[in-house]
């Protein structure tokens, strides 16, 4: 009897610490290009007057969530990351559990995945390396895949595979991204596409496959077009 | 007592892994430490199998004809005998030398130029290529899923019902990492079971002065990367590291390789371009091509007489290692495939 009581006791106090203190934040990550606020992976959307492109493979990864008050971190995501994927439209939903109160002004993440991790060996979940984005011939994830078609490039069928990683100095492609949130609740971040893809060379830069200056240069771009939905009211 | 024991059948049935029996990793004696990290990939005795059965099945390939032991036999130290560029499928030749495959938890980096960084991802790099096994790896894992046969396995090694990539990945290196040369003639010496003749004597003493600054004993390898100073081929132009790191100072470098059971490991270098030692031991004495990138080493002439080179031979064979290569551990599962969904 004194054991049930005891065990009884445990339970509640695991529960407690478990469940109790913790509220849910949301996230939500939209993909836009003009006054498109949504991506069809088989619309063509138009740049310029002149140029058009299509987009058949947006994926990249988001990683290292840390929310922060006046630029003080005060709390991280453990095991954080998440793979986006605009066929996928859950994957731009993701849920924060963070202890109930929290005050938050910021979010940071990461484009990408890091060097320790990128060293880890087989990983599982959204690493798991049989989701494609993890390179065979030379160890390392890709942080960022867009593929698609354009008139900007002058290939076979105008294709462009654009496949943007590399962990290892001089060419370490991950990106930092931090954002004014305001405490807004769900946290809803824009990835502007259109404002990205002017940046990119098309009609140069239609073939990445390796770690390298190029890359670097794409990921900083893509990192620049991350957004809040609504910004702050000051 | 009763219930003690329903409670830990239930405990038993639940955890999945109770009836898995954990297999325990030895380093042999005077060995350093190994740097696989056992902790992320505890071995148990049925993962082992699995992933000898994965490296044994042609399922990895895009047309089910290659196999990683196609490349890799174990008559031959896991290299791959006779070939200097190994074939995959549709008889498509690559451009390096299949590696020896032994005592890869003492490893950090993997592939002639060190392309891969961790044991648990070499696998991707054959499977991917072309020229090799010229399949996808998400394709692997759905292949693996439809089959009812791997399910069991799956489930036994790791508790996992779905196949991840994970575990295909991981089980493959569970059954690399047992595959440990430690019992050659060197090794019984050290271990005072037995004595070198006054030949392989000799060959010591000169393999110490001349060769173990690179092929450093016990592992016969520094895994370190060096430029041995072998004239560059004007067909296959392979660069070395430098495709990977981009610094200039590993132009024409390869990784060092062991010379454990080299013996049986030929054709040699990483273009599989010496057939006989004897070959190797001249490049070394007459073939060595500056270059800036040189190795320190091999910057000064090596000089050797005809009665040394033999010396150094006759040392090198006391690196074979037959329990090692004629171990049914680590051969063809004919038991396994007996029952093998791709019969």
């Amino acid at each position: 009897m004194k054991h049930g009581i005891f065990l009884f006791l445990c339970c509640v106090l695991i529960f407690n610490t478990i469940f109790a203190q913790s509220s849910i934040v949301k996230i939500q990550i939209k993909h836009a290009i003009g006054d498109s606020k949504t991506i069809c992976t088989d619309s063509i959307y138009r740049l310029n007057q002149h140029d058009s492109i299509k987009i058949t493979t947006l994926r990249y990864y988001i990683s290292g969530i840390e929310l922060l008050l006046n630029n003080q971190s005060i709390w991280i995501e453990t095991n954080s990351f998440h793979l986006i994927d605009i066929s996928d439209s859950s994957s731009s939903f993701f849920a924060l559990k963070l202890p109930q109160n929290t005050q938050y002004n910021q979010i940071k993440f990461n484009l990408g995945i890091d060097s320790i991790t990128s060293n880890a060996g087989a990983l599982g979940g959204d690493l798991d390396p049989s989701k494609g984005m993890y390179w065979s011939w030379q160890s390392g994830y890709i942080n960022l895949k867009l593929e698609g078609k354009s008139n900007l490039c002058k290939t076979n069928n105008q294709l462009f595979q654009l496949h943007l990683g590399g962990y290892l100095y001089p060419y370490s492609a991950m990106q930092q991204i931090v954002l004014n949130t305001c405490d807004q609740m769900p946290i809803c971040i824009v990835f502007d596409l259109e404002k990205w893809i002017q940046k990119i060379p098309l009609d140069l830069q239609h073939h990445i496959m390796s770690p390298s200056n190029n890359s670097v240069l794409i990921s900083k771009a893509a990192a620049q077009a991350f957004r809040i939905c609504t910004p702050c009211e000051k | 007592m009763r219930k003690v024991i329903i409670i830990a059948l239930i405990l038993c049935l639940t955890s999945g892994y109770a009836f898995i029996k954990s297999y325990e990793f030895t380093v042999p004696e005077n060995w350093p430490k190994p740097v696989y990290n056992f902790n992320k990939n505890p071995p148990n005795f049925t993962a082992i199998e699995l992933g000898r059965n994965l490296f044994y099945d042609p399922i990895l390939s895009k047309d089910n004809t290659i196999s990683c032991a196609s490349c890799h036999l174990q008559y031959t130290a896991f290299t791959h005998v006779d070939h200097a560029l190994s074939h995959g499928i549709n008889d498509r030749i690559g451009t390096r030398n299949a590696p020896a495959l032994m005592n890869l938890a003492w490893q950090r980096q993997f592939m002639w130029d060190g392309a891969i960084n961790h044991l648990d991802v070499q696998a991707l790099a054959p499977i991917n290529h072309p020229d090799e096994m010229g399949e996808s790896f998400d394709s692997v894992v759905f292949k693996l899923q439809k089959s009812k046969y791997y399910k069991k396995w799956f489930l036994l090694a790791f508790n996992d019902s779905n196949i991840s990539g994970e575990h295909t990945l991981k089980a493959i290196s569970q059954f690399m990492l047992t595959l440990v040369s430690s019992n050659s003639k060197y090794d019984s010496v050290k271990r005072h079971q037995s004595k070198f003749t006054a030949q392989e004597k000799r060959g010591y003493q000169l393999f110490k002065i001349n060769c173990s600054s690179c092929h450093t004993e016990p592992l016969f390898s520094s895994y370190q990367f060096e430029n041995n100073g072998l004239p560059i081929s004007n067909e296959l132009k392979d660069s070395g590291r430098i495709r990977i790191t981009h610094y200039l100072q590993d132009a024409f470098k390869f990784k060092v390789p062991s010379l454990r059971n080299i013996e049986f490991s030929y054709p040699y270098m990483h273009d599989g371009r010496f057939k006989k030692l004897s070959e190797v031991l001249n490049h070394y004495t007459q073939g060595i091509q500056s270059s800036e990138t040189l190795a320190a080493q091999l910057r000064k002439p090596m000089a050797f007489s005809a009665n040394e080179k033999v010396d150094i031979i006759a040392f090198l064979l006391t690196l074979t290692d037959k329990t090692f290569l004629f171990n049914p551990k680590f051969g063809y599962p004919k038991k396994i495939f007996n029952t093998s969904p791709n019969k």
